[in-house]
């Protein structure tokens, strides 16, 4: 059998898990994330109003530019102010 | 025949799978396959054994991705095993007894009739079935070739590629060493060896007197200025535009000439080719993959031009590289608008025919283009047309820049896309921010008056980048 080069880069990346699932959103922090795309604003302040209805606070954060990674003091933020976040792509 | 994989990330194979177990019978490229392997793994099942109706490298790599743990088995074609146990659809599941006779098994993605076969917890996601794919010894027939194959591996961006042998990515790497790299690459961040480019060269169909330029590009395009993270990923259509400045273009055969977009010259198609399979293969930015443009274009199979010479500075020039120096510069860009002036006399007409085409790209209703640059190809007689009445670059750059302008009224008047973007009825507007934006380059055959411009990609911040190539 013939053997080629492989153009991939064929190393194992572990997986990273997810965390558990909260039983519920009372009295979570929850960072909402806004990736600075248009109209994500409206999605998130339409999220912020259900989980405040569901007894959860909120904390507003705002990725510099979407099409970018966050910087890694913006990551920081997240776990500081969040057990949960919801990031809100949009258009 | 199967083979059991032994590679890294993956359960070592133990025994004959075909007794006292459960076995998946899979496709690579079955969207219900990968689906079902996933689930076992995030389930923590690393027990059943996977076989791959693909080449063991493409299983490996596809168990991986997964992040399934068990063992992995790959058969190939003419896939003997799966057709002797009627394996009609991928995936199917099968629990075997020890003497090797089949128990039950369970086809399609159907996590309450799996679950109870392999009487494990496969939790509560949707969705709850999905049917699954044709396996293969049901319809393929032909004997493997070796251009086949490449498809097999997945070592394609969807054209025949060229096998990358030991033989020709050695002499492709023309002495480099091999485990050189430019480092990762986006948006899958595969590490970019010399070994990897010179692959996706070879695929390409370059000549080793490509690489040089082959190389300069990549480099150039991970620049982080250039994002390309956020190009190959965004749901806009662009790719990696190639422009080659320098005395390289006449040694290794770029055209700059007629017909200079495409198709028919090697160097200029295979470069441009060679650059995107890094980003396609490397990289994982295969389309419906994390390339996620709703689009795309044609030119994102690789596009490289070549600046012709004209009486105008050249790119590089401009750029601050000596006119004796060779570059590659990498610009991010949507697919080529040709513009057709057939009636323009003076200068400032052809400028505005220029600019208007361009006013409406990205969007007829989005001004003004603010984080672009955009690459104009100007024709050779719009060249003469422009320098016969004593316009430099920077003139004609200046003349386009000018030209364009709307009220938001006239902005607003294409709906409530526009509206949305709170324009001032009375306030004018410029398509672009500053001349800076416009890119221009010479190219193209003697006779016609057509010239083009390239649709830009808005919001990602992306600046075109130059590289020497040495």
């Amino acid at each position: 059998m013939t053997t080629y080069i492989s153009p991939f880069d064929e190393r194992t990346v572990e997986p990273i898990a997810f965390a558990k699932r909260p039983d519920t959103l009372s009295g979570a922090r929850v960072v909402l994330l806004d990736i600075s795309k248009a109209q994500g604003d409206v999605l998130l302040d339409r999220v912020e109003e259900l989980l405040r209805a569901d007894g959860a606070t909120t904390h507003r954060l705002v990725k510099p530019a979407f099409s970018r990674r966050a910087p890694g003091e913006l990551l920081e933020q997240v776990k500081i102010h969040g057990d949960l976040a919801v990031e809100g792509l949009a258009d | 025949m199967l083979e059991a994989i032994d590679a890294d990330g993956i359960g070592a194979a133990q025994g004959d799978p075909l007794r006292d177990g459960v076995v998946v019978f899979v496709e690579a490229d079955c969207p219900t396959c990968l689906l079902t392997i996933t689930r076992l793994a995030q389930a923590g099942i690393d027990d059943v054994g996977i076989i791959f109706e693909d080449p063991a490298p493409v299983a490996a790599r596809s168990a991986r991705q997964a992040g399934y743990r068990g063992p992995v088995y790959a058969e190939a074609a003419p896939y003997a095993t799966s057709e002797r146990l009627g394996i009609e659809t991928v995936p199917t599941a099968v629990r075997f007894d020890d003497a090797g006779a089949e128990l039950e098994r369970s086809v399609g993605w159907d996590r309450a009739a799996l679950a109870a076969l392999l009487n494990a917890d496969l939790g509560s996601d949707e969705p709850a079935t999905k049917p699954g794919c044709a396996a293969r010894w049901t319809y393929t027939t032909e004997p493997l070739d070796e251009l086949e194959e490449m498809f097999d591996l997945g070592y394609s961006d969807g054209l025949p590629v060229v096998p990358p042998t030991p033989q020709r990515v050695e002499a492709m790497l023309g002495g480099r060493d091999p485990a050189l790299t430019l480092g990762p690459v986006p948006p899958g961040n595969g590490e970019a060896t010399y070994e990897r480019i010179a692959t996706c060269a070879v695929l390409a169909g370059c000549k080793p007197s490509y690489f040089p330029v082959v190389l300069a590009a990549c480099e150039a395009m991970l620049d982080e200025a250039f994002n390309l993270n956020g190009l190959a990923v965004t749901t806009s259509p662009p790719g990696q535009t190639v422009i080659v400045n320098g005395p390289i273009r006449e040694r290794i055969g770029l055209h700059s000439g007629v017909g200079a977009l495409g198709p028919g010259w090697r160097a200029n198609m295979t470069i441009g080719r060679a650059v995107r399979l890094v980003v396609h293969l490397t990289g994982k930015g295969a389309p419906g993959g994390l390339d996620r443009g709703t689009l795309g274009h044609p030119g994102k199979l690789g596009l490289c031009i070549a600046e012709a010479d004209s009486p105008w500075l050249p790119l590089h020039v401009e750029r601050g590289y000596p006119r004796e120096a060779s570059t590659a510069t990498v610009i991010g860009g949507d697919a080529p608008l040709s513009v057709s002036d057939h009636r323009s006399k003076h200068p400032e007409q052809l400028a505005a025919t220029l600019a208007w085409a361009a006013a409406a790209t990205w969007s007829p209703n989005w001004w003004p283009l603010a984080d672009v640059t955009q690459l104009f190809v100007i024709c050779p007689e719009h060249v003469a047309l422009f320098n016969d009445a004593g316009w430099s670059k920077d003139d004609v750059r200046t003349a386009i820049f000018a030209t364009p302008r709307r009220t938001g009224a006239e902005l607003t008047g294409f709906g409530e896309a526009a509206a949305a973007a709170h324009l001032h009825p009375d306030q004018t507007f410029r398509k672009w921010l500053d001349p800076a934006q416009i890119m221009l380059i010479a190219a193209g055959g003697e006779a016609g008056r057509f010239s083009a411009v390239f649709g830009p990609c808005l919001g990602m911040g992306s600046i075109p980048i130059t590289r020497e190539i040495t």
